[in-house]
């Protein structure tokens, strides 16, 4: 049954993507005036996102009232396994929240449009928003996806849970040795993790080469972007070690982390929690706690730190309403009122002046975050890039690669000598 | 007069007799196809035409969006050189069916024979006993079954209480895909109603025989209940097993998609769908299905092979 439905899919995909491509009924409503339309718009996330984008689209269609909103939403995973047979069968809502990890993807397909036109247009206002991050949405100077914020790695830390003691505190010049030896000092003293278990391996692994000069993946995203497998191994030997001394939680442990409720520094049984700065804000609201925002250890965190669209809005191209969707995006990005409601909860909004507006209605804990992106925005002018073509197969390599290094099943080097020859065929396949 | 006009009237018959008859035999069949026709043209629609699909994409580069392009057998090359996780998967998936399959059918008979015993409220045990598979395949039983294996959950709570040492049932990759196989082992209600059936059908002299020639209650089910049943558990065997081979929506759910921990609950379904939609190499997951087709079908082809020297047909004398 399973492999005819599977079959039945594909079929009925390759009816739409080759039948149906050619309908074009666009702005035919549009174009009659008073009548209502609809736009649909789908974003992954937790509650806390579902809740205020619901009141974000309330708003809208206050403001333009012949406009009807349609949401589609769902976590993470499950929205990606929707995403695609949608995009297969030509059926992509009108705006798609977009990852950097997929922007290639979706776009190299022709599934998304070009947004430069609406921008041209002034249908998306960009007067307060610097060339350098709206560049973090473009592939070969096309606009394929709007950031929607900024976002840079961060650790959380929960100062109770600290060990006492002045030289046990984490501070923003901190290196790797003195974040394993307080990891250590809090698992002595107070019996619980020093850190989590630094999930998903691709984002602080590639921290980490930054830190040392070296990318994930190479320039044109062909293959690995570091030649010396022994930085892979140091990487893994690190949490290897802790691992052993029992202040990183065993992998079966985090296998059972299913939503921010479970995860080890909420449920106070972790003390550093290495996280993108805008999960800050929901952790703030899962602990109720004083929490403090570091950067990762360096040393070379100047280099390795950049900012990074945190999520992108992008426009379908089988969308029928275009010019709606340009406002939709637009309203989310400039408005006001749309954004005291959003509290940077997708990342540090892009607009200097949405962050002035909004800036004053922010709590100092909710404050921390913008100062935090700010800074490295300071620091690193260097915007990160669209993912190569592939990357979402090789993050699941990586996080396959650790979970059996984590499980002392393989050894960190024979972890390294795997990941490369995987990952590298699967890039060299997909570009 | 009267015998002329019934002769001419008989004659009248016999000339039309052939046409109408045979245009009647053609209306017939028509009125007959039309009646099927809402079954023809679903199945061609939607399991011959979409096989065929897969059969061909099953040779080509597809990624779900561009169009596909011919590479041949590169998709099965790679599935059997260059691919440890379709290995996993395989291995993982044959430990499910041959660990899950006789499981589910021991209990099933088991709980069969206990039903078949008269009993004034053996009605309600039956509908209680086949409620875990009518909700059997569905999401919120997966998510159920989730929490009951949970760290905290009653299956180590039970555990606990029997002094047996709790175990991590996500954690581990062995407990993990038994964990699946108890969940399929419950779902046994499908297997039990067929077998009841078939209990039902022996004859009640066999056993009045033999309780005359002084047989005991293990002998009568040796001697009579399993030969009898064969043709049941025959049928029962290779529908499960080809059921079992297809599973997704467990695995799917308590792995959260992934066939976690360390692709120990990588079912063979599981892993097509992770190739297909989330690594969009739609070529290969049609490569996968159509081995997975051959695999089921050799495995099909095993038990009726082997079942000449097990199963006992009544209309062949026994034999």
């Amino acid at each position: 049954m399973k492999k005819l439905l599977f079959s039945t899919l594909s079929l009925v995909m390759v009816f739409f993507a080759g039948g149906c491509g050619d309908f074009d009924l666009t702005d035919s409503a549009e174009s009659k005036g008073n009548e209502k339309i609809t736009i649909k718009i789908a974003w992954w996330g937790e509650k806390p996102r579902h809740d205020y984008t619901l009141e974000v689209i309330e708003l809208f269609e206050e403001k333009y009232p012949t406009i009807n909103v349609e949401p589609i939403y769902s976590n993470w995973d499950d929205y990606w396994k929707r995403l695609a047979p949608m995009a297969a069968g030509n059926q992509l809502p009108d705006i798609v929240q977009m990852d950097m990890l997929y922007l290639k993807t979706y776009s190299e397909n022709y599934l998304l449009e070009d947004l430069t036109p609406y921008v041209d247009q002034n249908l998306i206002k960009t007067d307060s928003i610097s060339e350098a991050i709206l560049s973090g949405g473009k592939i070969d100077e096309h606009l394929y996806g709007f950031p929607l914020g900024l976002n840079a790695p961060a650790i959380i830390v929960d100062q109770n849970l600290l060990s006492s003691g002045a030289d046990n505190k984490p501070n923003a010049n901190w290196t790797w040795s003195d974040f394993e030896k307080i990891a250590l000092q809090v698992h002595k003293e107070k019996g619980i993790y020093g850190t989590n278990g630094m999930k998903s391996p691709d984002v602080f692994f590639s921290y980490f080469l930054r830190t040392k000069g070296m990318n994930l993946y190479n320039k044109t995203g062909t293959g690995l972007g570091y030649e010396d497998d022994q930085l892979f191994i140091d990487y893994f030997d690190m949490q290897i070690r802790l691992l052993d001394k029992g202040a990183f939680p065993r992998a079966d442990v985090t296998e059972q982390i299913k939503g921010i409720e479970d995860e080890l520094l909420v449920k106070q049984q972790s003390a550093m929690q290495w996280v993108y700065s805008n999960q800050y804000i929901g952790f703030l609201q899962a602990t109720n706690r004083q929490l403090e925002l570091l950067p990762p250890p360096g040393p070379g965190q100047d280099a390795g730190l950049s900012v990074k669209p945190s999520m992108l809005f992008s426009m379908s191209k089988s969308s029928k309403h275009k010019e709606a969707a340009a406002q939709f995006i637009n309203f989310v990005i400039n408005d006001i009122e749309a954004n005291k409601v959003i509290k940077g909860e997708r990342g540090v909004p892009i607009s200097t002046k949405v962050v002035q507006k909004i800036e004053k209605d922010l709590s100092p804990a909710q404050k921390k975050v913008f100062d935090y992106v700010n800074e490295v925005k300071n620091t690193n002018k260097k915007v990160d890039k669209a993912d190569p073509l592939g990357s979402n197969e090789v993050v699941k390599l990586l996080q396959d690669v650790s979970e059996q290094i984590l499980f002392k099943k393989i050894t960190p080097a024979e972890g390294a000598q795997l990941f490369r020859s995987e990952a590298t065929t699967i890039l060299s396949n997909n570009n | 007069m009267n015998t002329r006009v019934i002769k001419e009237n008989i004659q009248a018959d016999i000339t039309i007799t052939p046409v109408s008859k045979r245009s009647r035999i053609i209306k017939e069949n028509l009125t007959g196809y039309a009646f099927i026709s809402p079954f023809i043209i679903g199945f061609l629609a939607f399991t011959f035409i979409p096989i065929l699909a897969s059969l061909y994409l099953s040779f080509t580069n597809y990624n779900l969006f561009a169009s596909p392009t011919w590479i041949g057998l590169d998709n099965y090359i790679q599935m059997f050189t260059a691919d440890p996780r379709y290995w996993k998967s395989l291995k993982v998936t044959l430990i499910y069916v041959l660990g899950g399959v006789p499981l589910r059918l021991a209990f099933a008979l088991l709980i069969a024979l206990m039903l078949n015993t008269a009993s004034r409220a053996v009605g309600l045990y039956r509908s209680l006993f086949y409620l875990p598979s009518l909700i059997g395949g569905s999401v919120a039983v997966a998510i159920m079954w989730r929490n009951v294996f949970g760290d905290v959950g009653i299956v180590n709570i039970l555990l606990d209480v029997l002094g047996i040492p709790s175990v991590r049932w996500f954690g581990n990759p062995t407990a993990a895909l038994w964990m699946l196989i108890f969940l399929s082992v419950w779902q046994f209600g499908s297997s039990m109603l067929i077998f009841l059936a078939g209990l039902k059908g022996i004859p009640k002299s066999y056993y009045e025989a033999a309780s005359v020639d002084g047989a005991n209650g293990i002998q009568k089910f040796f001697k009579i209940t399993l030969p009898m049943l064969s043709p049941v558990i025959l049928f029962n065997t290779v529908m499960q097993t080809i059921a079992a081979f297809m599973t997704f929506v467990p695995a799917f759910i308590i792995s959260k998609g992934t066939g976690g921990p360390l692709d120990g609950t990588l079912l063979y379904s599981l892993y097509l769908f992770i190739q297909g939609f989330e690594f969009f190499n739609m070529g290969y997951a049609s490569a996968m299905a159509w081995i997975m087709l051959i695999i089921v079908g050799i495995l099909t082809a095993i038990i009726f092979t082997t079942s000449k020297y097990w199963v006992h047909y009544e209309s062949e004398g026994g034999r």
